[in-house]
């Protein structure tokens, strides 16, 4: 793959260039603004622009291998780790996520108030650098590496820049997720140690599992191990406890790729990992995975709507929407995680949209609950409007990206006898998240202003959304309605690279298919004959 | 152009008007407000160059839109008779309507919105239409429903239109939860949710008919036409400004219910029509009956819609799709008459919606008085009118069907002429009974015109052998299926007789029992307890609150207190407050003292020699 080289490197790059800008940023305080602002639009734009170049160039012949592959020694290979990076139909789109989402972050972050400014974009190219390599990282051990790499600047970003009650926050966040991130690594390594390939390689213990699979109890016990420890980082109920309050805490950068992105890791490492490599594992938890999923959707859903706080009301609405990723995941077809993939996609772009929002709302009204508003689409129409479509987005109106993977969910839950039941509780979803959405809508900008309200929307401070919020907001409505409007943009080599992972290709009902085909084919058959006579 | 380009152009029209007006034309009024009614008079034309140069021919064309797996999604259009009869429908009246918008919108400072909402509810509607499987129906159904909340909340200062578009939306919601199930099944059972290949696969093996999915699907209808027990928020959607309660609360969107059952006919079996009889027949009557303690100008129309799509569904229910399709189309040109009609009425009564504030309007806005008059006779079903000919198909339907139906059916056609009787004596007859109605003036001329020609329609849109050939197809077959019937003749003559009675005597007894230009509703004074169960409207609606407020946001509440102390509290809080009781613990036996720590380690010794020596087992 010789031609490939000059995009390997690219690739390297997106890594490396937030990094470096994030290193020189820590030593900003006397730079000038100006300064400030190349470095941090370097930093935020390059991976932006590489991942869509990128995305360009993916050669969907070489799937089933990766695209861009590049394979750096690290002083490590007798335990068989090595900087592997590459992407494949999988990874790709996150990949791509994580730009998207970095720039727009990036983006609002830069023109933001925050106090000592250069070490808050600092923070936050540290952040985007290790996303970016997570889901570039071909070999497991980078693949975490880099998560931990992106996790830990959150924390301080939370602690040091965070609203109300940030320290004990946290310091929750930090104990648990660091419990989860434990939980998965012990799943990781017993994963290595097990199939005694000595790799870290994901290319080779695929390649190695698939013709010696694992015992079926061996399997089980890691395959708990990776559910719990990807479950408490993706939230997933009951695990979820750290989520809503750390959002709400979390500045608006850092909660933006936090929840949009560094937060799909687990569902990353769930349906690019775990399943594929530890099919039998996954089989005997997925009865768990759909009750849990299940209390994700239902229970935090009603959660949901009992919010009167903007930014917690986000908190337990991206907790609920995770319910819908992990269903797909574990209806274990090509269909479903085609759908939970897509919705991560979307759900990263939204969530991080409507984070964003919340806080341009609050810097108008100076509160977040939304029973004391009212009445400010008035004032502030583009940005009611730009509400509303996140809103709808998170709400899964067609048209938004998320429709298509909640959509899709549904459809391969009826798919097998085992999840069908499943369809009508998790349905439900889509009508409680209209409660609260257009509630949120309707408390904020419709009606007449609450009585305490009203002196401060006469305020001639408050005015429409500005330029750079807009740019923020737009990059990412305009992600949104691509893959709303053209899914296969994205769909089309995540198939074929789904179509290949043996763990997804559960029995199909073929015979109702062949039966109405032939049927049809008759019938027409029939007909013509008919106009002949 | 090709005849698909044709339509693909039908389709992109109206949206290539909203994404230009979203984007560029939100503060300039009057271009967006021309860009959309051009938008509409193209879609006029091509739906017209379509069904010609096609000559009822369908169209198909399906491209691949999303693929995982065995899962494939296609967008495309089944362009057959059926559709075209609905497109046209749908051209024409909302091209009318368009126009109609621009003077009754003239004065609104957010006409932007406005024209920009219009457009893409034109776009949402006519992908329904056009659609040629179930999941592309399922995406515009969705879309057409936003482009509805939007439309509600134009007034969204008011807390009328806030609550009602939030409502519209959410309870069309728990409609398609059920449309989107049955569309997951059916994939699964056909393998496929394209219109014409489930057609030829129930067709060839009948067994597959399948009641669940039948049912399932229902649900998406019952929400989308405003049927029981989702009929609530449609009286509530008329907080829109008048020309969208006209275009989407009455002739188009809560028509795509029935348009889309007569679409999918073919999977529904007996058991489950009857249930839509019963439901149709049931909506009927009792939106007719709710009809007399509303004094909302607006609202009696909504009621009235309510009531008229129950005889459409009952005519599906009965076995026979084309007569309520044949419905669908009258229905939109007297009810999009009446409620154009209304709004000039409100508009020239400088926004009075209640009749009995108005009076006299006769004698000041003599062309849109006798236009209502016209759409009034045309919806009771007069002879010679365009209601006359579906609603005669729909009560000999009923007759061929079931005796208690067809009698509820006949007494909602009295109903029917008593509420539009109350309306049209009490508010257009009689002396003005208030400032805004004595100086009530009438309609600019633009408004007229599409009265004018909506009156006509109404007049003589029921006489099928003037239609166009392409688009009676489906309703003539029904037709002639009911002449067939040996009991055709004496049915008829049944019906009309009866028919006709029913509105003369609804339209007198209100005349007797109201007068004319009523100042006091003489129900609500003589027998208060009917009217007062009236207007309680069974409590539906305060069942719905009661359950939304003190159960569900209770329970809400419950589940939010659980979270926070019992998951948030004990167990996460719990389990670091263990850990950090266990240390403090720990830390009490690192005293630092000699002696302390010489009876800890005596103690130790005892108690490894009681391990040692069996004392303790």
């Amino acid at each position: 793959m010789a031609h490939m080289e000059p995009f390997s490197i690219l690739l390297l790059t997106a890594i490396l260039m937030p990094l470096l800008a994030g290193v020189l940023l820590l030593f900003g305080a006397r730079f000038s603004g100006v300064l400030l602002k190349v470095l941090g639009i370097i930093g935020f734009g390059w991976p932006l622009i590489v991942g869509v170049l990128l995305f360009c160039q993916f050669d969907s012949s070489l799937i089933g291998d990766y695209n861009f592959e590049l394979r750096l020694p690290t002083g490590l290979e007798q335990l068989g780790i090595y900087l592997h990076l590459g992407l494949n139909g999988i990874s790709m789109p996150l990949f791509l996520l994580a730009g998207v989402v970095g720039f727009s972050a990036g983006w609002y972050a830069l023109h933001s108030k925050a106090e000592r400014l250069h070490l808050y974009l600092s923070l936050l190219l540290f952040m985007l650098s290790g996303l970016m390599g997570t889901f570039a990282s071909i070999d497991i051990f980078f693949f975490y590496f880099f998560h931990e790499f992106a996790l830990i600047p959150t924390f301080i970003l939370i602690g040091v820049w965070g609203g109300v009650g940030r320290r004990s926050t946290a310091m929750e966040m930090t104990i648990y997720l660091t419990l989860g991130a434990l939980l998965s690594l012990v799943g990781l390594i017993a994963l290595y140690v097990k199939s005694g390939v000595e790799s870290f390689s994901l290319i080779e213990l695929r390649g190695y599992l698939a013709s010696q699979p694992l015992e079926e109890s061996v399997q089980g016990n890691i395959f708990a191990l990776l559910l719990i420890g990807f479950g408490i980082l993706v939230s997933l109920f009951p695990f979820h406890s750290w989520a809503p309050k750390g959002y709400a805490t979390a500045p608006t950068g850092a909660a933006m790729l936090h929840a949009g992105v560094l937060k799909k890791f687990g569902l990353y490492g769930l349906l690019q990992i775990a399943v594929p490599l530890l099919p039998e594992g996954a089989m005997q938890w997925t009865p768990w995975i759909v009750w849990l999923a299940l209390g994700n959707i239902l229970i935090i859903g009603l959660i949901t709507i009992a919010q009167r706080d903007l930014k917690m009301m986000f908190g337990y609405s991206s907790v609920m929407h995770m319910g819908y990723a992990f269903l797909g995941i574990a209806t274990l077809t090509v269909v479903g995680v085609g759908g939970t993939l897509l919705l991560m996609v979307a759900h990263g772009l939204s969530i991080s949209l409507l984070l964003m929002l919340s806080t341009c709302i609050y810097h108008r009204s100076q509160t977040f609950d939304m029973k004391s508003m009212g009445g400010l689409a008035a004032k502030t129409p583009v940005l009611a409007a730009f509400f509303i479509a996140g809103i709808f987005a998170s709400i899964g109106l067609p048209g938004f990206g998320n429709f298509w993977g909640e959509f899709t969910i549904f459809v391969s839950l009826a798919k097998t006898e085992a999840t069908r039941w499943a369809i009508i509780p998790a349905a439900i979803g889509i009508i409680i998240s209209a409660v609260y959405g257009l509630r949120a809508v309707a408390n904020i900008f419709y009606g007449a202003p609450h009585s305490r309200f009203e002196a401060r929307l006469q305020d001639e401070a408050i005015v429409d959304i500005k330029g750079f919020e807009r740019v923020s907001a737009l990059v990412l409505i305009g992600a949104l309605l691509i893959i709303g409007i053209f899914p296969r943009i994205l769909s089309d080599n995540a198939n074929l690279e789904l179509m290949n992972i043996s763990s997804y290709q559960s029995p199909t009902n073929l015979s109702a298919t062949e039966k109405v085909s032939t049927s049809f084919a008759e019938v027409v058959e029939a007909k013509e004959e008919g106009l002949k006579k | 152009m090709t005849d698909s380009q044709t339509v693909l152009a039908i389709l992109l029209t109206p949206l290539f008007s909203a994404v230009i007006i979203t984007c560029f034309l939100r503060r300039r009024g009057t271009l967006a407000s021309i860009l959309s009614v051009s938008a509409a008079a193209v879609i006029c034309i091509f739906t017209a160059m379509a069904i010609s140069s096609s000559g009822g021919e369908p169209i198909r064309v399906s491209a691949d839109w999303l693929h995982f797996g065995d899962f494939k999604v296609s967008m495309g259009f089944l362009f057959d008779g059926v559709s075209m009869t609905m497109l046209s429908m749908v051209a024409f009246v909302g091209f009318l309507i368009h126009v109609f918008s621009l003077g009754y919108m003239a004065d609104d400072k957010s006409q932007g919105r406005f024209f920009g909402g219009m457009s893409i509810f034109m776009f949402s509607m006519l992908g329904i239409i056009l659609a040629e499987n179930l999941i592309m129906i399922f995406v515009f159904w969705e879309l057409v429903g936003f482009s509805s909340y939007m439309l509600i909340a134009h007034y969204f200062d008011t807390d009328a239109a806030k609550l009602a578009s939030k409502k519209a939306f959410i309870v069309n919601r728990i409609g398609d939860l059920g449309f989107l199930v049955g569309i997951a099944f059916a994939y699964w059972h056909f393998g496929t949710t394209n219109l014409e290949e489930m057609r030829a696969a129930v067709v060839t093996n009948p067994a597959l008919i399948d009641w669940t999915i039948a049912a399932l699907l229902m649900c998406g209808f019952i929400g989308k036409s405003a049927q029981f027990p989702l009929h609530v928020w449609l009286p509530d959607a008329m907080a829109g400004p008048t020309p969208v309660s006209a275009l989407i609360h009455a002739a188009t969107l809560v028509a795509a219910g029935v348009y889309f059952l007569v679409r999918i006919t073919f999977l529904f079996p007996d058991s489950v029509l009857n249930y839509i009889a019963v439901l149709g027949t049931g909506v009927a009557f009792y939106a007719g009956c709710c009809a007399y303690a509303q004094n909302d100008i607006k609202k009696i129309l909504a009621y009235s819609t309510l009531s008229q799509l129950g005889y459409a569904s009952a005519a599906f229910g009965f076995g026979f799709p084309g007569i309520a399709l044949f419905h669908l189309v009258t229905h939109a040109f007297f009810k999009a008459l009446l409620f154009l009609g209304a709004g000039t009425v409100i508009h020239g009564c400088h926004h009075e919606q209640n009749i009995f504030k108005m009076g006299g309007l006769l004698k000041k806005m003599p062309i849109t008085s006798i236009t209502f008059l016209i759409g009034m006779l045309a919806l009771f079903g007069v002879y010679g009118l365009s209601g006359f000919y579906s609603k005669d198909a729909i009560l000999i339907a009923a007759g061929f069907d079931n005796k208690i139906l067809f009698i509820l059916l006949i007494a909602g056609a009295f109903l029917t002429a008593g509420y539009m009787g109350r309306l049209f004596w009490i508010a257009f007859l009689g002396e003005p009974k208030s400032e805004a109605a004595a100086n009530a003036h009438e309609g600019k001329i633009i408004m007229l015109v599409p009265l004018v020609i909506l009156a006509a329609l109404s007049i003589s849109g029921g006489w099928l052998h003037f239609w166009p050939q392409e688009l009676g197809g489906i309703i003539l077959e029904d037709l002639k299926l009911q002449k067939a019937d040996d009991h055709y003749d004496h049915l008829h003559h049944l019906v009309l007789i009866w028919g006709t009675a029913s509105w003369i005597v609804g339209l007198l007894g209100s005349f007797f029992f109201y007068g004319l230009g009523a100042k006091e509703d003489r129900l609500k004074q003589t027998v208060k307890p009917l009217y007062a169960l009236l207007k309680s409207r069974l409590l539906i609606d305060e069942i719905y609150n009661y359950y939304v407020a003190k159960i569900q946001q209770r329970f809400a509440l419950f589940l939010n207190a659980l979270d926070v102390f019992l998951i948030k509290g004990v167990f996460v809080r719990g389990s670091g407050v263990i850990t950090f009781l266990t240390s403090t613990c720990l830390r009490w036996l690192h005293v630092g003292d000699i002696h302390v720590y010489t009876y800890w380690f005596l103690a130790g010794l005892i108690l490894l020699c009681a391990l040692a020596t069996g004392v303790c087992f």
